[in-house]
């Protein structure tokens, strides 16, 4: 893991344990757990359908990208920044307990962070993160048309 | 705390892991909330994962710790194929 992101995963899991939080079991009745789908409200299938088309990159995080308020949101967030992503959807489940319930429906993905490329589901914060290790997050997002920061960087290195 | 010690959590976990992956090489879950329960890191390297793509790696493991992961705040899933 890059000192950044160390550094970043260190001020995020200081939050974490700062903050009383709820087990998973206990978001499923936020919104009516279930019945929150089909009912057209922000936790439906297709409100969330058209949320994570809206945008290449979509996140679904605790907190904001200026203010995450969970260490894996945070380095979803980080691993982003590293590759010169700034411009992306993301949606504070905090804000909205329909739509906490909802994402973890319509992905059926028991947790947040939640990360979207091109509408698809990619996985979380260790997915991201290991897509990152190995380079294959470089590879999606040239797919999406974004050229990453990283490559610059490398390039940048092979001159000296 | 002990090294060869380990805690109730970790050893249900552990447990529910080998019966729902026996083709699994190595099984290793660490308790990352202090001995809490609360937060888990798991390492899982199986034969059943070969050719699946990484989301759908993890989503096993969700899949098969479904009933445990209602009683946790978070955890942290490393997936592997064993070296041919």
């Amino acid at each position: 893991m890059s000192g950044v992101v160390r550094a970043a995963w260190r001020l995020g899991a200081a939050a974490v344990r700062g903050r009383a939080g709820r087990p998973l079991s206990q978001t499923a009745g936020e919104g009516g757990g279930a019945t929150a789908e089909g009912s057209g409200g922000s936790g439906s299938r297709d409100a969330i359908e058209r949320l994570v088309r809206e945008h290449p990159v979509v996140v679904f995080m605790k907190g904001s990208p200026e203010q995450p308020l969970c260490g894996f949101s945070n380095a979803v967030v980080q691993i982003l920044r590293l590759h010169g992503v700034e411009d992306y959807r993301a949606h504070d489940v905090l804000q909205d307990p329909d739509l906490r319930q909802g994402i973890k429906n319509y992905s059926n993905w028991p947790t947040i962070p939640q990360v979207y490329l091109n509408g698809e589901f990619v996985g979380g914060c260790d997915i991201l993160l290991q897509m990152h290790q190995n380079g294959d997050l470089v590879e999606e997002l040239k797919k999406l048309g974004i050229r990453s920061a990283l490559l610059d960087a490398e390039k940048d290195q092979d001159k000296k | 705390r002990s090294f060869t010690s380990q805690t109730d959590g970790e050893a249900r976990v552990s447990r529910v892991l080998r019966e729902k992956f026996p083709r699994a090489a190595a099984i290793r879950v660490v308790d990352i909330s202090g001995g809490c329960g609360s937060m888990y890191e798991i390492h899982i390297e199986s034969e059943e994962f070969r050719e699946k793509r990484m989301v759908q790696q993890h989503q096993m493991v969700n899949e098969a710790l479904s009933e445990e992961i209602k009683s946790m705040h978070g955890l942290r899933i490393f997936t592997s194929t064993p070296k041919p």
